[in-house]
């Protein structure tokens, strides 16, 4: 027996991405889809940086990207800027994209650790057209033809996480979907298997369905309210649980970049969108309070608040099951890690593949749930990793909190994968999950983690023809990098800017 | 940091052979290579079977093999995969064959749309197996015809004479052959450090390459163990032809094992791999005397890597060669040797991840192998039971289970083989799962039914153009003999 009904709880990002991407894929199948949202309850609007996948699942929903841009005040992103994160003074990008070419199987940066032997002091990121463009605020599409050069980066957005999940509601409801307004109050299971049959709304609604995805953010309120899932708290290796997010005014040029920058208790973010500046402080309260935490924020700010501090709390971890009965948790509902890599969406897009994939019927065989849940733990450990090596490839010892880390056990898979790449600049290799090695290597060495030794393949040409090439990968990014149009003029270029004025603060705002 | 210098490989098989030349062409100048070329160790080069995967194009030429020398100088012949034949209780019968991706239509994996319309064989939409049942060859390329592109084509071949212009390649680019057996081995502390060779000399190295055999002589003077597991043994001889038979081999069960014929340029190979107590029944149906024999253990060293000695070939794991396996973790074992070769004298971390990667690349394999036994017993002789009583690694359990729930392939990290082989193998195991994807109902039916009809038509339409494997050989050798290759 097929599904029929499927509710969506919760109507934030994760909300509105299931509920786009199930009525575009169930169109035309008997499925009806309703999502129940309440307006008096705020979203998360987690993170307002993405990753290049989210591409993938515009497109695939037929999503015209000057008009999504447009809607949403996105700018382009070609990577992260992380300051004061090895040493305080450091910075480096963490770009979509490689760092030169592979030749005969080896890659690019192993001849670089080479040539630094030989006293070349070329950065690795000059070989890189993603943090070239990025660096010099330019910005072009991709080429498709991977001879050229301009095939080597990828990118992203950063956007309006709200207005995105506003432009999916209009896409989903356009596509069948029913929007229910209403807060859930009471849920009805079924005796036997303890599935749930329908949650009622406070008007006195009952909503029934065959599955439910609960989107209903960090309380969880089927997959742990009701069904008592459980959750696997990483606050041993991620610590921190507050953040603190205001937006500002712009200044400067606009930048296809996101910004992190280490801070005592945590980290601070900034995100250009085309009309504000979104700016964020994460922290661990066992370093610093809330009110210092708002202060510091406030003091650290490019221009006037545009308004009052949004305060949020959290726990990194996972839920114990993302699918359980009847319940697949997408979004804050099945776990949190905190944006440091813009994983948030990425975890919602990948709970939505899966779950379409995985797609069970009515008789929600245990073996879909199993595979489903051994997906996606795979994915949040293996993005656990990566932001874990954030905070431990680091020689600051300056606060607390970093004291904290220099003291951590790691995790063992990412021990290994730090020692291969301290000894030989090795990287331990996965298939599965989001982060592929340049994005390894570039924190890794924009941390200050240089490799002892290196691939002795990286010897097998004569020096005079590793400079030469080198030499001409150069040249090929940087005239590159130098044809792209500044970021601003692109977004002109291609349609996608919006028709809001840059937000000015009103002085009753201000600080 | 100590740079590493000198690297000795010992054996005299095909993994010998093809280590060195790999070693030769990749690694720096300054990196001594000496190749051991004993003839002391076991032959049990007849375990590598005779296919070699499509990555076996890419390997060789890394190795400065490329592909005109190995036709023009051993009797190779290129591969659309292997025929099974009356396979298990239920006598399946299908072409494992070589493949790309198959096509994603509407979103949804192809296999799906065949269920929905009721369709069970996947076979008449796979053209390098209808190739090969038709006994025709062409090579496949991008921007050739559509419906050839996505096929994909091994060789295969007989390991005593692959391995030569390996040797070729080795001498010509520096390697130091040294043609003696290992006396005696000498270690310390858990490591090598030298060897006594039958000529009297003594050889020292940074990194000892163990290419011996299932004797692994280098390995198990360190202690390394093996897992013990299913005996087997091998016989192969070469029948003589004139012409060239099918780019396929023709793989055939039987109650004491498997015979397989595999077409070379001048003769036709078989091996009839057999449990050792059924030997008289394997002899009388292999009909031929056996030019090589031999027996194995089927598994793997407890490690590959210790101290300073790794293991490639079967002194690291032997699998048994019912399909690429034997030959894919071989080329991947040195491609993993390469990757890792030790920057300093202290190699742990290599060690540590060569192992890391070689065990996970051993149970991927192994479980490919393993899951052509998850089937009815085709008799109850010694090899049947053997071969099912192995206990199914879970992670074969997880495919087979989800294959048969919903038709999803499970994959883990970097497999060897790869979803288009494992689903051909489950349609060619007769598995059908309980459900297709319901997405697939989104194309209208007459659509689907169009598709389906059409496809295996225009194959066969495809395949009656194509050349006969002996013919494009023989123009195809004229050709690159003319231009001196």
């Amino acid at each position: 027996m097929q599904i029929e009904r499927i509710c969506i709880l919760g109507g934030g990002t994760a909300g509105w991405m299931t509920a786009a991407a199930l009525s575009y894929k169930f169109k035309g199948l008997p499925v009806s889809i309703q999502l129940v949202e309440s307006d008096e309850i705020g979203t998360v609007g987690v993170g307002e940086a993405t990753l290049p996948h989210i591409r993938n699942f515009n497109s695939t929903l037929n999503i015209s990207e000057p008009a999504l841009m447009k809607a949403t005040e996105a700018t382009i992103k070609l990577g992260i800027e992380f300051c004061d994160w090895g040493r305080i003074g450091d910075r480096y990008i963490h770009p979509f994209g490689d760092f030169g070419p592979n030749v005969n199987g080896v890659p690019f940066y192993q001849f670089w650790l080479r040539l630094r032997e030989l006293g070349d002091s070329t950065r690795l990121d000059e070989y890189s057209l993603g943090v070239m463009l990025a660096e010099m605020g330019r910005f072009t599409n991709p080429a498709a033809d991977p001879a050229r050069v301009e095939s080597t980066f990828r990118y992203a957005y950063q956007f309006d996480a709200t207005r995105y999940a506003r432009f999916l509601r209009k896409y989903s409801e356009d596509n069948g979907v029913v929007r229910t307004e209403g807060k859930v109050v009471e849920a009805r299971l079924t005796a036997t298997t303890g599935f749930v049959e329908s949650v009622k709304l406070d008007r006195g609604e009952w909503v029934d369905a065959d599955l439910f995805v609960d989107c209903s953010g960090f309380r969880g309120l089927l997959i742990e309210q009701q069904l008592k899932t459980g959750y696997e708290d990483w606050s041993q290796w991620l610590p921190c649980n507050r953040a603190v997010a205001i937006p500002c005014e712009t200044r400067g040029p606009l930048m296809p970049l996101t910004r992190s920058t280490a801070r005592a208790a945590g980290w601070q973010w900034r995100i250009p969108l085309q009309h504000r500046v979104g700016n964020g402080y994460v922290y661990c309260s066992d370093f610093i309070s809330d009110d210092a935490a708002t202060e510091f924020l406030l003091a650290n700010l490019e221009g006037p608040a545009l308004a009052s501090p949004n305060k949020l709390h959290f726990k990194t971890g996972r839920r114990r099951l993302f699918w359980n009965k009847n319940v697949v948790a997408i979004g804050l509902a099945a776990g949190f890690l905190e944006p440091l890599e813009s994983t948030s969406i990425h975890l919602i897009q990948e709970g939505i593949t899966e779950l379409i994939q995985l797609f069970p019927d009515k008789d929600f065989a245990q073996s879909d749930a199993d595979e489903y849940n051994r997906r996606m733990g795979l994915n949040f450990e293996r993005v656990r990793d990566f932001l874990l090596l954030h905070y431990v490839a680091t020689q600051r010892d300056d606060s607390p909190l970093w004291s904290h880390f220099r003291n951590l056990t790691l995790p063992e898979s990412l021990r290994e994968k730090i020692g291969a790449w301290t000894t030989r600049g090795f990287i331990v290799k996965y298939e599965f999950g989001v982060f592929l090695p340049p994005s390894w290597i570039a924190v890794m060495l924009g941390q200050n983690l240089r490799p002892r030794g290196y691939d002795p393949r990286a010897d097998a040409a004569p020096k005079e023809i590793l400079v030469q090439n080198a030499a001409a990968i150069l040249k090929s990014v940087r005239a590159a990098a130098q044809n792209a149009p500044d970021h601003a003029a692109y977004i002109r270029q291609i349609g996608a800017a919006s028709d809001t004025a840059p937000l000015v603060a009103m002085r009753s705002q201000a600080p | 940091m100590t740079p590493i210098e000198r690297i000795v490989i010992c054996g005299g098989g095909l993994a010998a052979h093809m280590t060195a030349a790999a070693l030769a062409r990749q690694l720096p100048p300054t990196m001594q290579i000496t190749w051991v070329n004993g003839r002391d160790s076991r032959d049990a080069d007849l375990f590598f079977g005779g296919v070699a995967p499509p990555s076996a194009y890419a390997f060789n030429l890394s190795a400065a093999v490329p592909e005109p020398r190995l036709m023009v100088d051993t009797d190779t012949t290129f591969s659309w995969g292997t025929q099974f034949v009356d396979w298990s209780a239920n006598r399946r019968s299908w072409v494992q064959c070589f493949h790309l991706p198959l096509p994603i239509v509407g979103g949804v994996l192809f296999h799906h749309h065949l269920w929905r319309q009721g369709v069970s064989a996947l076979e008449p939409f796979l053209l390098p197996a209808i190739a090969a049942r038709q006994g025709v060859f062409a090579h496949p390329v991008a921007q050739g015809p559509r419906l050839l592109a996505r096929s994909e084509y091994g060789y295969q071949f007989n390991p005593y004479s692959y391995k030569r212009p390996f040797e070729a390649a080795a001498r010509a680019l520096r390697v130091k052959v040294v043609t003696a057996d290992v006396a005696n081995i000498v270690c310390r502390e858990g490591e090598i450090s030298s060897l006594h060779l039958s000529d009297g000399q003594a050889l020292e190295a940074d990194l000892f390459v163990d290419c011996t055999g299932p004797d692994a002589r280098l390995l198990s003077r360190l202690g390394v163990e093996v897992t013990p597991g299913r005996r087997l043994r091998a016989a192969l001889s070469h029948r003589t032809v004139e012409r060239i038979g099918a780019p396929c081999r023709t793989l055939t069960a039987r109650e004491f094992g498997w015979q397989c014929d595999t077409p070379l340029q001048r003769s036709v190979a078989r091996l009839t791999v057999y449990s050792p107590e059924q030997e008289s029944e394997a002899f009388a149906a292999h009909g031929e005397p056996a030019q090589h024999s031999g027996e194995i253990t089927l598994g793997r060293r407890s490690v590959a890597w210790t101290g300073n000695c790794v293991a490639i070939g079967h002194a690291a794991e032997i699998l048994e060669p019912l399909t690429q396996a034997p030959m894919l973790m071989l080329q991947r074992g040195i491609e993993r040797l390469l990757t890792l070769i030790p920057c300093s004298r202290d190699m742990s971390v290599e060690c540590r991840e060569f192992n890391r990667q070689s065990g996970e690349d051993y149970t991927h394999a192994e479980i490919f192998n393993r899951a052509l036994f998850e089937m009815p017993l085709k008799a109850n002789s010694p090899y049947w039971r053997a071969a099912c009583e192995v206990p199914p690694h879970e992670k074969l359990a997880q495919k087979i289970a989800q294959f048969e729930s919903r038709g999803v392939l499970v994959a883990f990290d970097l497999e060897p083989f790869h979803n288009e082989d494992w689903t051909i193998l489950h349609h060619g195991l007769g598995r059908r799962p309980a459900r297709y994807d319901r997405m697939a109902d989104r194309i209208p039916e007459a659509e689907t039914r169009a598709m389906l009809d059409r496809a295996p038509k225009d194959i066969a339409e495809f395949v009656k153009t194509m050349p006969a494997h002996h013919d494009y050989m023989q123009n195809l050798i004229r050709y690159l003999k003319q231009k001196k290759l």
